[in-house]
C-alpha cells in the first residue's frame, strides 16, 4: 500500500497563508525538485487535469455546473482557483494509465516474453480533492493490498507528490458526505490547500511536503484566515444537504438481485461505458496483442475496458452476462455492495462523475434508493431483556397443565416463570429444555396473568419428552427471544392474520391482542388452514373467536371425511372473502413455507403492499441469540433479526431456495 | 490456394461494387506497410492500384460496396465461390452505404429525377449489404475503414487467429483519450454511445460529434438514445437525420428511422 511517510502531528496541524498572487512560488518549488505538474486546466470546455507549467495555466475565476448528463464550465463569482468540484479525468488516469504496454514477446531468433520495467518519472498531481484521495486509495487496496499487486501502479503511484485542495463548494452530483469520503481531506497528501479570500491556507502532510511549504514565501495565518479556511470546508457539507442512507447498502442490494428495476434502468442505459470510465476506482481492463504481419514481435496491450462491454463476460460456450440488466447490476452490486467483500471498502467514493458524465443521465443516487431502499427499523427490538440469554444458563418453570390440541400436538401451560416471560409479546419464543434434552426454539403461544403457553408439535426428541411430562415437572427456559409482530403498524388498517397448520400457535398470542383491542383496527380477521378438520389447533379457541363480533373467523381445510361441513380447499382460496381496500390491509403470515410463500403471493396480486405483510421465519437453532450460525439467511440470523420479518427487510431471499 | 511456384503467399483480391473507392485507398494509403505488405501477399487482383487481373480462386476477397445492380448479385456470388475468406470493407459493403436510403424512398422517382435517359440505368431499387447476399467471414467497418484494422486483419490471417477487432461504444476510445464528452460538456449531438469503435473516436477528436460511420455496435440501445435525443429537444427529422448516415441499413438504425420516419 502507499502510504506518505508520517509527519509529527504537531507539524502536520502547523498553517501556513500564501497569498493567491504566490501561487508560482509553489508551482515552481514543485518544479525545482523535479517533478512535472498535473494539475486543473480549461480544454474543451472542461476542467481537465494536464501538465500546468505556471499558475496561469489553472482556471482561476471559472466554476462547473454539473448536474445528471450535464456539464458547463462558467465565470465564478470570484477568482478562485479552485472554485471547481471535479473533473471529467480520473486522476487514476496517470497511476493507472488507460492504455499500457504489458509485455512484449518475439520469436524471431530467440523464443521469449518480457516485461517492461515501469519507467515513471517523478510527478506532483495537483489540486487532489477529499473524494479522488479516497479514490487512489481504494485503488491501492484493489491493486497492491493482496497477494499480487500490479507493479507499474505502484511505481506510477509512489512517483506522484499530492497537492490536495479541500473542496470549497460542490455540485448536485457530489455525494461525498454520503459515502464518507469527504469534504474535508482526511490525510493521503503531501501538501494541502483550503482556498479562502486572498489566497491559501496550506498545511504539509508529509516531510516532502513541509520541505516544499518551507521554501515558499508564506506567514502565519491570522485567526480570521484559519476560521475561514474551516467554514469554506464545513459550507460544503451544508450544501450537499443530508447524506443518503447508504448504511447497509450492500446487503441492502443482495436482497434485490431480482428487483424489475434492473430491467428498467437497462432499458435506458446506452452501455457506452462513460460511468466506468470516468469512475475513479473502476479498474477492469482488457488486453490486445499487436504484432508485426508475421506475428514475430509482439506487444500486450492492456486497456480500460468496462464491466458493460457486450463481450466481458463471454466465453467460448456462451455469455453470463448476456442482458444489459444482468450488466448493470453487475455495476452496481459490485460497486456499492461486492466491492466490500473483495476489498474491505466501497467502490464508490461520491464524486458523481458516473452520474455527470452519463449521456442518458442515470443517477445512481436514484437507482439506489429505487432498488435497495433503506429497511426501516420497523420490527422494534426486543420489548424485554430476556433472562437467561447465555445458552446454557435457565430459568426454571413449572408445567401447571398440559393439554391436547392435536393426535402429535399439545399445549404446554407454564406457571412460576420469571417476569420476562410474562412481559413477552406475541410473536418471541423461549427456549426450552430438559435435562439431558437439548433445547428446543418454541414460540410462545398465549401470555396468561401468571403462566405462558407452549404449544409443541412432537417432532423431534426434545419436543416428544416434553408432550409427555405431567403437571408439576420442571423445565428450563430461557428468553422470551427474537422479534414479535409490529401490531401498531395495523392500527386503523385492516388487520388481516393468515395461518396455516400449527403456524397458528405463533399467531395466537397476536389475534388474543388483535381482539382485545380490536376497536383500533379497521377490522380483524383470520384465516386459517389445515390438512384436515382434526389437525386444527385450539379449537375451543376459533369457536369462542368466531363467536365474537370483534374478529371475523374463516376455517379451511385441505381434505375432510363427509362429516366436516365447512370450507374445503388451501388457505389462500379464502381470500375471496377479502372485500376491503387492500392498500389498507396489514396482514400477518405464519405457516409452512410454501403456505406462507402463496399466501403472500396471494396479497400481494390483491394489492396489499409488501411492507404491510409480516412473517414469521422458521430455521434450525440452537442458542437463539444469534451466536451459533444455525439459522442464517441471507445475512441475517432468524432468532435475533426476527424470527418475525417485514417482507420488505427479506426482499427476494423469501422466495429463494436454498437459502 | 498458393499461386503454384511461387512462395505461399496468400492470393488476395480487392473488388468493389457500389462504393466510392475510400476504402481502397485506405489500403493504398498503408504506406509505411506497403512494401511489407506486398512482400507476404499476393495481391493478383486490385483495379484500383493496378490493371493486372486476375481470376479466381482466391486466398482473401476484400470486398467494397453495396449489392445495388442487378448484375452485382451474380458477380458476389461467384466471387463467394472463389474466396477462402470474404471480408466486406466498409460502411456500404458492411450496411448499405449511403445508397441504402433509397430503401426508404421510390427508386423509380429517384431515378428519373437524376437521369436524363433513366431507361438506361439499371439499378435495383435497394442497395443491401453483401452479406444479405452471400457468407461473409469478417468485415472492416467505418466509412472509410481504419488502417489500423486492415493491418490487424492481414497479420491475424497470417498468424493464423482471429482478428482482435472489438465492438464497444466509440465513447470508450474518447474516454481513453481523455477527450472530453460532446454530448455532456457541449450539449451535441452524437451517436458515439451506440456506434462500434475503430476510428479512434476521430470526429470527436476535433470537436464534432460521431456520425455512426462505423455503424451500430452489438445490442446498440437506438431506442433510448433516439429518446433522449428527442427529449434533448431535438426535432424528430434532425434525429432521423443523425441514424439515417451511412450506416442507415443496419439494424437497429434502420428501424429506428423507420419508426422516426412514422413520426415525422
Amino acid at each position: 500500500m502507499i502510504t506518505s511517510p508520517a509527519l509529527s502531528p504537531t507539524a502536520a496541524a502547523r498553517q501556513w497563508f500564501l497569498a493567491r498572487g504566490d501561487l508560482g512560488a509553489l508551482i515552481e518549488a514543485i518544479r525545482e525538485t523535479g517533478r512535472r505538474i498535473i494539475g486543473p486546466t480549461i480544454r474543451e470546455g472542461a476542467i481537465v487535469y494536464d501538465e500546468v507549467q505556471t499558475a496561469a495555466d489553472l482556471p482561476a475565476g471559472w466554476r462547473d455546473e454539473q448536474s445528471a448528463g450535464r456539464y458547463r464550465l462558467e465565470r465564478g463569482p470570484d477568482d478562485r482557483v479552485f472554485g471547481y468540484t471535479v473533473g471529467p479525468t480520473p486522476w487514476k488516469r496517470f497511476t493507472f494509465p488507460p492504455n499500457l504496454t504489458i509485455a512484449t514477446a518475439h520469436r524471431a531468433n530467440a523464443f521469449g516474453f518480457e516485461q517492461p520495467v515501469p519507467d515513471v518519472p517523478p510527478v506532483a498531481f495537483l489540486g487532489v480533492r477529499a473524494c479522488e484521495i479516497a479514490a487512489l486509495a481504494i485503488q491501492d487496496r484493489v491493486f497492491l493490498g493482496g497477494q499480487f499487486t500490479d507493479e507499474d501502479f505502484r511505481a506510477r503511484r509512489s512517483a506522484a507528490f499530492i497537492v490536495a485542495v479541500q473542496c470549497t463548494t460542490s455540485s448536485s452530483t457530489c455525494f461525498c458526505t454520503s459515502m464518507e469520503t469527504g469534504p474535508e481531506v482526511r490525510g493521503g497528501y503531501d501538501i494541502l490547500l483550503t482556498e479562502i479570500d486572498g489566497g491559501f491556507v496550506v498545511q504539509a502532510g508529509s516531510p516532502g511536503g513541509a520541505a516544499i511549504v518551507a521554501k515558499l514565501p508564506t506567514r502565519r495565518p491570522s485567526h480570521a484566515e484559519a476560521g475561514a479556511a474551516v467554514d469554506n470546508v464545513e459550507a460544503v457539507r451544508t450544501q450537499m444537504g443530508a447524506p443518503l442512507p447508504m448504511a447497509g447498502i450492500g446487503e441492502r442490494l443482495k436482497l434485490q438481485l431480482d428487483h424489475p428495476r434492473w430491467a428498467q434502468v437497462a432499458d435506458r442505459c446506452v452501455e457506452c461505458g462513460n460511468c466506468t470510465m470516468s469512475c475513479p476506482t473502476c479498474f477492469c481492463t482488457s488486453v490486445a496483442e499487436k504484432s508485426d504481419l508475421d506475428g514475430r514481435t509482439s506487444s500486450t496491450e492492456r486497456q480500460w475496458d468496462s464491466c458493460f462491454d457486450v463481450a466481458f463476460a463471454k466465453v467460448a460456450g456462451g455469455d453470463f452476462r448476456a442482458r444489459p440488466r444482468d450488466r448493470y447490476r453487475q455495476w452496481l452490486t459490485h460497486k456499492f455492495g461486492t466491492w466490500w467483500d473483495q476489498f474491505g471498502t466501497s467502490g464508490c467514493v461520491g464524486c458523481g462523475r458516473c452520474i455527470t458524465w452519463c449521456p442518458v443521465r442515470i443517477d445512481v443516487r436514484e437507482e439506489l434508493a429505487a432498488i435497495a431502499p433503506p429497511i426501516p427499523p420497523v420490527i422494534r427490538p426486543v420489548a424485554v431483556e430476556p433472562v437467561a440469554a447465555s445458552p446454557g444458563t435457565y430459568s426454571i418453570a413449572r408445567l401447571a397443565s398440559i393439554r391436547p390440541e392435536t393426535e402429535d400436538t399439545t399445549t404446554l401451560s407454564l406457571t412460576d416463570v420469571d417476569p420476562a416471560f410474562l412481559s413477552g409479546r406475541p410473536g418471541q419464543f423461549v427456549m426450552i429444555a430438559l435435562p439431558a434434552f437439548p433445547a428446543v426454539p418454541i414460540s410462545i403461544s398465549r401470555f396468561r396473568a401468571n403462566a405462558i403457553d407452549l404449544t409443541i408439535r412432537a417432532v423431534g426428541a426434545t419436543s416428544t419428552a416434553l408432550g409427555n411430562l405431567h403437571p408439576g415437572a420442571k423445565v428450563g427456559l430461557r428468553g422470551p427471544l427474537g422479534t414479535f409482530w409490529p401490531i401498531e403498524e395495523a392500527y386503523g388498517r385492516h388487520a388481516v392474520v393468515v395461518a396455516g397448520g400449527v403456524g397458528l400457535s405463533p399467531l395466537h398470542g397476536l389475534v388474543d391482542a388483535l381482539v382485545a383491542n380490536h376497536d383500533r383496527f379497521e377490522s380483524v380477521s383470520l384465516f386459517y388452514g389445515s390438512r384436515t378438520p382434526e389437525d386444527q389447533l385450539f379449537r375451543d379457541d376459533l369457536a369462542a373467536w368466531s363467536a365474537s363480533k370483534a374478529i371475523d373467523v374463516a376455517v379451511t381445510v385441505d381434505r375432510a371425511g363427509p362429516e366436516w361441513k365447512g370450507r374445503v380447499g388451501v388457505v389462500t382460496t379464502l381470500f375471496d372473502k377479502i372485500s376491503w381496500d387492500c392498500a389498507k390491509v396489514t396482514a400477518f403470515v405464519v405457516g409452512p413455507e410454501r403456505m406462507m410463500q402463496a399466501s403472500v403471493q396471494g396479497l400481494i396480486s390483491k394489492g396489499v403492499p409488501a411492507d404491510r405483510i409480516c412473517v414469521s421465519m422458521e430455521r434450525h437453532m440452537e442458542c437463539g441469540i444469534g451466536l451459533c450460525g444455525h439459522c442464517q439467511m441471507a445475512g441475517r440470523f432468524v432468532c435475533k433479526d426476527g424470527p418475525v420479518f417485514r417482507l420488505d427487510e427479506l426482499g427476494d431471499m423469501f422466495n429463494r431456495e436454498g437459502i | 490456394m498458393a499461386t503454384p511456384g511461387r512462395t505461399a503467399r496468400p492470393r488476395v483480391a480487392v473488388v468493389k461494387f457500389a462504393s466510392c473507392d475510400g476504402c481502397q485507398l485506405t489500403i493504398l494509403d498503408l504506406e509505411n506497410q506497403l512494401l511489407e505488405i506486398v512482400t507476404r501477399f499476393d495481391i493478383v487482383e486490385f483495379p484500383e492500384a493496378t490493371s493486372r487481373r486476375s481470376p479466381g480462386p482466391y486466398d482473401i476477397v476484400f470486398v467494397e460496396g453495396s449489392i445495388s445492380a442487378p448484375e452485382h448479385i451474380d458477380a458476389i456470388k461467384e466471387l463467394r465461390k472463389q474466396a477462402r475468406i470474404l471480408v466486406t470493407i466498409g460502411a456500404c459493403a458492411t450496411a448499405g452505404g449511403i445508397q441504402a436510403m433509397r430503401n426508404w424512398a421510390d427508386h423509380d422517382a429517384y431515378r428519373a429525377a437524376i437521369y436524363e435517359h433513366p431507361e438506361w440505368i439499371e439499378s435495383l431499387a435497394t442497395a443491401t449489404p453483401v452479406a444479405d447476399h452471400v457468407k461473409v467471414d469478417a468485415e472492416l467497418r467505418g466509412c472509410p475503414i481504419d488502417g489500423g484494422q486492415l493491418a490487424e486483419l492481414l497479420t491475424s490471417v497470417l498468424v493464423g487467429r482471429r482478428p482482435q477487432i472489438r465492438d464497444e461504444a466509440v465513447c470508450r476510445e474518447c474516454k481513453r483519450k481523455g477527450i472530453v464528452c460532446l454530448v455532456v460538456a457541449a450539449g451535441e449531438a452524437c451517436m458515439g454511445p451506440i456506434t462500434t469503435s475503430g476510428c479512434n473516436a476521430l470526429c470527436p477528436t476535433y470537436g464534432r460529434g460521431c456520425y455512426a460511420c462505423f455503424g451500430p455496435r452489438a445490442g446498440a440501445n437506438a431506442k433510448s438514445w433516439s429518446a433522449g435525443l428527442l427529449k434533448s429537444g431535438r426535432p424528430p427529422e434532425e434525429v432521423w437525420r443523425l441514424f439515417a448516415g451511412f450506416t442507415a441499413y443496419a439494424e437497429p438504425f434502420r428501424s429506428t428511422i423507420t419508426e422516426l420516419g412514422k413520426k415525422g
